[in-house]
């Protein structure tokens, strides 16, 4: 009975480690890595963002297009309004409904200066080619200060007016429902940030 | 116009441009929305079919002008970004909360078909419409409907100074079943109650002991209705309306103005590559009978045809409207010129303060588009009489603009003397 106790009491503390460990995995916090590149700064983030998830992944596994804007800024400390240096990429993702690739443009001033890839297998290799063509000029980091390294992601809206004025006249619980909704995406912003950081130690080796 | 409907004036001009402002700041990047649809990866694909709600275009219940563009878009490559923009124009249409557009794969790798999934609202509170009109002050309706399967209901506040001699002021309600047992087959019925608001210019014109006009503060009204779709642009309507009438004069109390009521209505779209053609008529009938229960006696007839023309920018429409009574019929029925739609410049106490058992009218404009805005010009003319009497016929002319359903008018009378004009702002006028 003591052995049966015994070998039931193990595989409940194996059991509650386990579910512990998932957890861990599950709720660690992502981290921003950062690296240079001849004259760039790099970004990855580990373990993965996956902002390409929930109802965005599904407007576009529907066809539609998505719109992501990223923005890498360097500041002196966490949340300051002053920043050294910023750098914002406007994302346009799709997803080819008969091939099942996904698609991603980086939007330029002009449509001749766009940047696109396409075939990618993966969200998490879209997530990872945004990430990727989202730099800051080495030249623009300062090098005699600490300085952190701040990354926000937020998914832009296709809100719109109609429903509100239409031929059947001016609509007031469209006026509420964009009020009361006003992230229809269901994409809250995203923000990581890693700091400080020494250029001097950036260009030694991949600093994380 | 009064000082004192100054800011309100004010108010309303920026009305046509009050959602764009407001939407026009919180979208701030719709224009990346815009590119990146113009990006999607989906745009080298043809589009095999379009459906609503899982429903083929062809057998949806949609406004034609929307069909038509949906139809154009079949064949063609799939372009997102018009594909956004049919879906807001669905959703603001149909008063919908909320319209998505499914790619699905189509019959051939080239090929797609597209499905409009929509959301309803349980309950949509809305303004249909309001009118600030400079000599009659302000029209308009606040509106709670709702809609589930083929039955609708809708509470309406109301107040009018528009379409009758008095205003009225109070509330309506309306159940419909769009499908009574068969789709050529409607019910509807109506609930109305109102107080009456008389202007100094009809109370003056009353002669109590010659003249058989009751002057009532309140009415109330039930009036239930069958629709029968004959043919596909051609419907009868054939009805009851139980009214009752308050009288201001004790001595008088309360009236009864029953009546059976009819329509028959014709209206048919055609619609050629360049040229659009609308066609409307419609003839009504109210007959009120002692038989009925009622205090008054009479019958009342009124035929309007309508003809519109668009080829390109260019609209020209003609509107005709006439209508005679027999008997002794309650005021809500007479008939009146210079309204917003009617003798559009006139002051309709000066043409008749207690209105007319015959009336003809005839309006033409003409409306230029630029964009999604319309500049138009009208010419009103009319005469309204009483039986016996002659008909002196008058005549407007104006300007107005439109973008979509806002409008803004100014009216003129043609008469010597003074001409003092009239101005109107509204939506759905």
């Amino acid at each position: 009975m003591n052995r049966r106790l015994a070998k039931s009491l193990t595989l409940a503390a194996l059991a509650t480690g386990a579910a512990l460990c998932v957890l861990a995995v599950t709720v660690a916090p992502a981290r921003l890595l950062v690296h240079l590149d001849n004259d760039y700064l790099r970004i990855s983030v580990t373990p993965r963002l996956n902002f390409l998830a929930g109802r965005t992944l599904e407007r576009l596994k529907d066809g539609a297009s998505v719109a992501f804007v990223g923005q890498l800024t360097i500041v002196p400390d966490p949340n300051s309004l002053v920043t050294a240096a910023r750098s914002v990429a406007r994302f346009a993702l799709s997803y080819d409904i008969w091939e099942q690739k996904f698609a991603v443009t980086k939007m330029g001033e002009r449509p001749d200066s766009r940047h696109s890839k396409s075939n990618l297998s993966s969200a998490e290799a879209t997530e990872n080619w945004c990430l990727e063509n989202l730099t800051i000029e080495r030249s623009l980091i300062p090098s005699d200060r600490p300085f952190y390294v701040q990354l926000d992601l937020r998914a832009e809206d296709p809100r719109d007016q109609a429903g509100i004025v239409g031929e059947s006249g001016i609509s007031i619980s469209g006026v509420v429902d964009l009020f009361r909704n006003p992230v229809k995406s269901g994409q809250k912003p995203l923000r990581v940030t890693n700091g400080p950081l020494r250029l001097a130690d950036l260009r030694k080796a991949g600093h994380g | 116009m009064s000082r004192s409907a100054l800011p309100a004036l004010a108010l309303l001009l920026t009305l046509p441009f009050g959602s764009s402002i407001i939407c026009g700041s919180l979208f701030a990047d719709e224009e990346l929305y815009r590119a990146a649809a113009e990006t999607n990866v989906n745009r080298r694909y043809t589009i095999e079919s379009i459906a609503v709600a899982g429903v083929q275009i062809d057998r949806a219940k949609l406004p034609s002008r929307l069909r038509q563009r949906m139809n154009a878009l079949v064949g063609k490559h799939c372009d997102v970004a018009v594909l956004q923009e049919l879906a807001a124009d669905l959703r603001s249409e149909l008063h919908l909360r909320e319209v998505n557009q499914h790619l699905l794969r189509g019959s051939r790798p080239d090929r797609v078909r597209v499905d409009f999934d929509v959301v309803r609202k349980p309950i949509d509170i809305s303004v249909p419409r309001f009118l600030y009109h400079s000599q009659q002050g302000f029209s308009g309706e606040v509106a709670a409907q709702s809609r589930i399967g083929e039955n609708s209901f809708s509470i309406v506040a109301v107040s009018n100074g528009d379409d009758l001699t008095e205003r009225f002021t109070g509330i309506a309600a309306r159940y419909d079943d769009s499908r009574l047992g068969t789709d050529r087959v409607r019910f509807g019925i109506g609930f109305e109650d109102y107080h009456e608001q008389w202007n100094s210019a009809t109370r003056a014109a009353i002669e109590p002991d010659t003249q058989p006009f009751d002057l009532y503060r309140s009415r109330r009204n039930i009036a239930p209705e069958l629709t029968f779709v004959l043919m596909k642009p051609v419907t009868v309507s054939v009805g009851t309306s139980f009214e009752r009438t308050e009288s201001e004069n004790p001595a008088t109390g309360a009236r009864s103005a029953n009546a059976i009521t009819a329509e028959l209505h014709y209206g048919r779209k055609i619609e050629g590559d360049t040229v659009q053609q609308t066609v409307d008529g419609r003839y009504g009938l109210r007959v009120g009978s002692h038989g009925l229960g009622s205090d008054y006696s009479y019958s009342r007839h009124m035929i309007s045809l309508r003809y519109e023309i668009k080829s390109g920018r260019q609209t020209a429409s003609d509107e005709f409207i006439g209508g005679a009574m027999a008997g002794a019929a309650p005021m809500f029925e007479r008939f009146v010129l210079g309204s917003s739609d009617t003798l559009r410049g006139w002051d309709r106490y000066a043409i008749d303060p207690l209105g007319g058992d015959r009336m003809v009218h005839n309006s033409l404009t003409y409306g230029y588009r630029l964009g999604e805005r319309t500049a138009e010009v009208f010419y009103d003319s009319g005469a309204l009489w009483n039986e016996g009497g002659s008909a002196r016929f008058r005549h407007s002319v104006g300007v107005g603009y439109r973008q979509g359903v806002f409008v803004l008018t100014m009216a003129f009378p043609v008469t010597q003397g003074r001409i003092e004009p009239v101005f109107m702002a509204g939506m759905n006028y």
